[in-house]
């Protein structure tokens, strides 16, 4: 029974982690650069919400799309004026570059909202629906229901749509893709700042699960790189699979072992699968891990 | 060439520009005592919170004359971590030559600033820390003002025999206790002693859970306890993962027995706001908090008031006024030695003796002579109680009697 309850409790945390991953997935598999600070951009998010919710009483839920929206133009922004220069440059200068945008983002928020923990009061925060003795978090349900429903709406995307085909042309094969004419800047652009749309539609999904403070986003990022190579960088919905995977994994490893030793186990099959398939479980295969670095 | 000539010239420069600044502990007006708190980062909230006690208590001293006559200068630095702890020491004494410290609020930087302050001879005062082995090293070095983790947990055990007990109907033999606890040295410390205890006055320690404070997740947590059935949990958090518990509890349908925290998380404020009412009922052992009974606790509605004037909020925890008691202490001990040398001031500090029941925290004053702890001070028990923290335990600073069956 607590057997059960454990895994549904799994998939339903693998569900937040596989929406606040799909953005970093998009990001990484068609930008290929490695963005440190997109614990940061999830931060925001939910400070966006927060403020929706503190001075115009809108609840999370409906302030997503005005979030989406602002994060979607913050993605762009950041792509054209602080990635796109440093593409070409060498591999310590992307590195720290996203590294340091990390910290500013973390200080700034310290410095506008300081140190409290905020959260919204929504009414329907706290409900439990119990089917057969198993609780489950209306909030978190929801979150599950969305990321299910970006999954669909993410494939037909990327399979029906010219500019969807092309996105997926640029993740496989940046070359190719340049020589049949598609504009590789533009699909940058495009591509990051859908991955940091999807961040700020995590964000609104999670305002009522957790409090949000400045240092947010390290407690996410590590566990977002994690779902995304593990689950397979070329792979779009790598992200969604791994996200379920390491949500079950960490549930039940607190409940079987230890609570204290949960990370543990899912870091040490993290490790295993790089050993055996660098590529991640999901992957296209070999060479598709490859980081523009 | 003679651009990277200039450059390493103006380097150069620079260096010995930078090394030429420095002052002693004490000018011919002036005394400079040395902080160590992280004001960012992880732990900015309290550790900023813990400066401003220090802060008031300097402004406090320098408006009533300084000390004898001079004015009290604090020389800050921000000690985000351990790392930074033992870097910003080492500048503190050996560039600033400042030899009287105080501190630290997290346990892990006063561990790494008092290593640093031992091998160069200064006086590191701990005001906020709680970890026992900051004292246990017996270092000459190290004075603490506020009660160990050990404190926590043996008043914990106290509070269950005395009162727990007559509540649930139990002898203390019958009493099922759980621990629940963040895996850093606060949460491990209290948790440890608080089992060692539990077990020795024979009461049976069902589950301890060890969890990683920055865990985003505590689902397991919960099951684990639910699954164990105990009458009283002990709990150890951080704010993140106090308020996790709480509300992943109420989602996955846990009705939380007698739940005793241990200061951290359950003391802010921020957790109340968090969870709402989920926080009523939950006990919580700390530091002294704002609604208590003042008659035992003379100076702090002064102090409560001065810090209002000066931030224009209300203090957002406990940690401003222990380390405001503290700094009083530590302005007492260098005024009383009539220098800022460390043997005189130690040597001062030792001779202090303050009652239980005269100062701002209701602590009394007396230090070990062989581990600097301060032997008479103590954590009281505390409640949330319509979304107010009161003091309810022991009886001489409780404000109310106990709630139970929220």
């Amino acid at each position: 029974m607590m057997i059960i309850q454990t895994i549904i409790s799994g998939i339903l945390l693998g569900g937040i982690y596989a929406l606040i991953s799909m953005g970093l997935n998009m990001i990484l598999g068609v930008v290929r650069i490695i963005n440190f600070a997109h614990g940061e951009f999830l931060m925001i998010a939910m400070y966006l919400s927060f403020i929706f919710y503190a001075w115009a009483g809108l609840d999370p839920y409906a302030s997503a799309i005005l979030v989406v929206v602002l994060l979607f133009l913050l993605g762009i922004v950041t792509q054209k004026g602080l990635i796109e220069p440093i593409l070409d440059k060498p591999a310590s200068t992307k590195i720290f570059v996203t590294l340091g945008l990390s910290i500013v983002l973390q200080n700034l928020a310290l410095m506008i909202f300081n140190a409290n923990y905020m959260s919204v009061s929504t009414p329907y925060q706290m409900s439990t629906i119990n089917l057969f003795g198993i609780a489950i978090s209306v909030p978190r349900l929801i979150a599950f229901i969305v990321v299910i429903a970006i999954v669909v709406l993410l494939y037909l995307f990327l399979q029906n749509t010219m500019v969807g085909r092309a996105i997926r042309a640029v993740s496989m094969q940046r070359q190719a893709a340049y020589l049949v004419g598609i504009n590789v800047k533009r699909i940058y652009l495009l591509a990051f700042g859908i991955g940091t749309a999807l961040v700020g539609l995590a964000g609104s999904m999670l305002m009522p699960i957790y409090s949000v403070y400045p240092t947010l986003g390290a407690s996410f990022v590590l566990i977002a790189f994690v779902v995304v190579v593990l689950g397979g960088m070329g792979n779009m919905f790598g992200a969604f699979y791994g996200g379920l995977l390491i949500g079950v994994i960490e549930s039940l490893a607190g409940v079987l072992f230890s609570p204290g030793l949960k990370e543990v186990v899912y870091f040490i099959i993290f490790i295993l699968v790089l050993l055996v398939k660098p590529s991640g479980i999901f992957s296209r295969g070999k060479g598709s891990e490859e980081v523009g670095l | 060439m003679k651009r990277n000539w200039l450059l390493i010239l103006g380097l150069c420069i620079s260096l010995v520009l930078a090394g030429c600044s420095g002052s002693s502990s004490e000018s011919a007006d002036e005394i400079k005592i040395g902080t160590v708190f992280p004001v960012t980062g992880n732990l900015a909230l309290l550790g900023s919170e813990s400066y401003r006690g220090v802060e008031l208590a300097v402004k406090e001293a320098n408006e009533n004359g300084g000390i004898d006559g001079k004015k009290i200068v604090l020389e800050n630095s921000d000690a985000v971590d351990a790392d930074a702890a033992q870097s910003e020491a080492t500048r503190l004494i050996n560039k600033e030559g400042i030899n009287l410290l105080v501190g630290s609020y997290s346990s892990g930087i006063s561990y790494a600033a008092t290593e640093v302050a031992e091998r160069n001879g200064a006086l590191y005062w701990e005001l906020g820390a709680v970890a026992d082995n900051v004292t246990d090293r017996n270092y000459q070095s190290v004075i603490r003002v506020n009660p160990p983790a050990s404190s926590f947990s043996v008043q914990h055990i106290e509070f269950i025999k005395e009162v727990v007990t007559k509540q649930l109907g139990k002898s203390t033999e019958e009493i099922k206790l759980a621990i629940a606890h963040e895996d850093s040295s606060y949460g491990t410390t209290i948790a440890e002693e608080a089992k060692k205890l539990a077990e020795t006055e024979g009461m049976e320690v069902v589950t301890v859970q060890g969890y990683a404070s920055s865990s985003n997740d505590l689902s397991s947590v919960i099951l684990n306890l639910k699954e164990a059935q105990p009458d009283v949990i002990i709990a150890v958090s951080y704010i993140n993962d106090a308020i996790l518990i709480s509300k992943q509890a109420e989602e996955l349908g846990y009705d939380l027995p007698v739940f005793l925290g241990s200061g951290g998380g359950h003391t802010l404020v921020d957790y109340q706001k968090s969870v709402g009412d989920l926080a009523n009922g939950i006990f919580n052992m700390d530091f002294p908090q704002y609604a208590i009974n003042t008659e035992y606790t003379p100076g702090l509605e002064d102090f409560v008031a001065m810090y209002e004037e000066e931030y224009g909020e209300a203090p957002r925890s406990g940690h401003s006024l222990s380390n405001y008691m503290g700094m009083k202490v530590v302005l007492q001990a260098i005024e009383e030695a009539g220098s800022t040398d460390v043997e005189k001031v130690r040597e001062a500090a030792m001779n202090i003796k303050i009652e239980k029941g005269t100062t701002a925290t209701g602590w009394g004053v007396e230090f070990d002579p062989a581990s600097g702890q301060n032997t008479l001070s103590e954590p009281y028990m505390g409640q949330w109680i319509d979304g107010e923290l009161v003091t309810v335990w022991p009886a001489d600073v409780s404000v109310t009697e106990p709630v139970f069956g929220e």
